[in-house]
């Protein structure tokens, strides 16, 4: 671990508030903060900054500390003394300070427990946030941490374990990276569709307003895409952003069928083929690709990943209608977003021509409470976590002729959970 | 050769060309006249694309409406595939490093540096 300032030291000691006053006393009798030290002369000195601070003292200070520590960790654990404690050390500030980690050991075996991925992917996304503008940064924290299943990241961690070469620390880099990309597409997603809410939390736009969404949404685009280049091979990149292109082709033809709302099966299809599908296909597809799968595994993976893209799309839609979705129930209707349950109970014999001739109208309060009835009262919500779950078998069965590295069972649990949850 | 792309890549974005993007992509195969004459058109059409895609979101200014929004980003991310196909992965770097500090320029209300400039500064960059 390393220090990336001069005013930072790193200790290895004991956390006692008694002995912590004794080290402050001592620093401050070695290198009194009014000494006077000839770095505070800035008449003397070049290139100084608008903002220098008057620091020779917390120069000086951290002359009798390091600015490096080597620790060992085993078995996920820091390797320390009963009473030794890490310090960072900031002799000017408090600030806001970056530490640089280099790990080096063996995180094959370890990191393939799915436990552990997950964590790594967190690690990394906390890590990514970390060094980011604070304008920026704080948004996305604010929205990352509120929750998200992070699938994506998992099916390309999990893939990633398919190939000859597993290395889990670029997997799971370029996991945080696709969980970025996606978040950023939801930043813009909710200011499209008037959201206020996500994930029981308000939306960056309606916490923000519209510009501060559209530059966070901007800058983890473009945060993610550069991860992506500089990590994955050419394969990947282009499997990347294929599939980023494919998400913003088809919000543009999501908003444009809002005239023909709720529209049909087959146009619901092929727009949450980009929507959602484009990105779970890519993630699968780009975990393969980083192992140096074959290419008729990377194939049948990306498959894989479209259905169950799809599948989790239809399953998001029926939880819609859940109290426990995390946003009101019927605010999607309301928006006129995409839904198939919505499509269904238009078809429906029964409640149909109600359901189309209240959205031909202004959608009110009393409108939606009652088109949340109809569509609940008919057999539209059954209809698609029917289809939503034989998709999942059609995903698996693009699987049954592949190696996979005995991670079957890992592929059919993470495929079932997609469309078999109530959040 | 160069028709053929620009008419694959406009798909749903055929009004921008009219608009303003014949101009910018213009401009920007000139400044890339030391490049490679095969690679040359899709890297003005990405910069070109890119450039547009930021003005229309309205990024550091008003913010678009959302259907104009969405128009910009599918110019991000077309541009960004785009040079994924023509360009080195320095210069893929390059540019999004680009759009991330107008991007956080822009959510911290400071002024940056124009957006042509930015990206005519990207195609430099090597190993």
């Amino acid at each position: 671990m390393q220090s990336l300032h001069t005013t930072v030291g790193l200790a290895i000691n004991e956390n006692e508030p008694l002995l912590l006053r004794d080290f402050q006393k001592l620093l401050e009798r070695l290198a009194p903060g009014d000494a006077g030290y000839e770095h505070d002369d800035f008449a003397r000195r070049y290139e100084i900054a608008v903002d220098e601070s008057v620091n020779g003292h917390a120069h000086c200070r951290q002359l009798l500390l390091t600015g490096f520590a080597t620790l060992l960790v085993e078995d996920g654990k820091l390797v320390l003394g009963r009473w030794q404690s890490v310090f960072a050390v900031d002799l000017d500030g408090p600030r806001h300070r970056e530490l640089a980690i280099q790990l080096d050991g063996e995180f094959a075996e370890v990191a393939r427990e799915t436990g552990n991925q997950a964590q790594l992917v967190e690690l990394e996304i906390t890590r990514q946030l970390m060094v980011d503008p604070d304008a920026v940064a704080l948004p996305m924290r604010r929205l990352m941490e509120a929750g998200g299943k992070r699938v994506r990241p998992r099916l390309l961690q999990l893939t990633s374990l398919i190939g000859p070469r597993y290395d889990p620390l670029l997997a799971a880099s370029l996991a945080a990276a696709v969980e970025l990309l996606h978040n950023a597409t939801l930043v813009h997603d909710d200011y499209v569709d008037e959201s206020t809410h996500r994930r029981g939390r308000p939306t960056v736009a309606a916490a923000e307003g519209a510009e501060r969404a559209i530059a966070v949404g901007d800058y983890y685009f473009a945060k993610a895409t550069r991860i992506i280049a500089e990590i994955g091979p050419t394969a990947v990149t282009s499997t990347m952003a294929e599939a980023l292109e494919a998400i913003c082709a088809s919000q543009i033809d999501d908003v444009a069928m809002r005239g023909a709302f709720p529209g049909d099966r087959s146009s619901y299809v092929r727009i949450v083929k980009g929507k959602t599908a484009a990105l779970f296909a890519a993630a699968c597809a780009s975990g393969a690709l980083l192992s140096d799968a074959p290419p008729e595994v990377v194939a049948a993976l990306k498959r894989y990943g479209e259905l169950l893209g799809i599948a989790f799309q239809m399953a998001d839609d029926v939880v819609d209608f859940s109290p426990s979705s995390g946003k009101p129930v019927g605010l999607d209707i309301r928006q006129r977003v995409l839904s198939l349950p919505l499509i269904y109970a238009a078809e429906d014999r029964e409640v149909g021509a109600e359901v189309r001739s209240l959205l031909q109208g202004s959608l009110g309060d009393r409108e939606v409470d009652r088109v949340v009835e109809l569509v609940t009262s008919s057999d539209a919500l059954r209809r698609v976590g029917d289809e939503a779950r034989g998709l999942v078998e059609d995903a698996l069965r693009e699987l049954e002729a592949v190696e996979l590295n005995g991670l079957r069972s890992t592929f059919v649990s993470i495929a079932r959970s997609a469309v078999d949850r109530t959040a | 050769m160069t028709v053929q792309i620009i008419e694959v890549e406009l798909d749903r974005l055929e009004d921008l060309w009219s608009d303003g993007l014949s101009e910018t992509y213009r401009s920007y195969v000139e400044a890339l006249s030391d490049h490679d004459p095969a690679v040359r058109p899709k890297l003005g059409l990405a910069a070109s694309l890119i450039e547009v895609g930021l003005r229309l979101q309205g990024l550091g200014g008003r913010a678009a409406p959302p259907p104009t929004l969405l128009m910009g980003d599918l110019c991000l991310a077309r541009g960004s595939r785009l040079l994924t196909e023509a360009a080195s992965k320095p210069v893929q770097v390059a540019f999004a490093r680009a759009i991330e500090g107008l991007s956080a320029s822009a959510a911290s209300g400071k002024p940056s540096a124009p957006v042509r400039e930015l990206l005519l500064h990207a195609f430099t960059a090597t190993e």
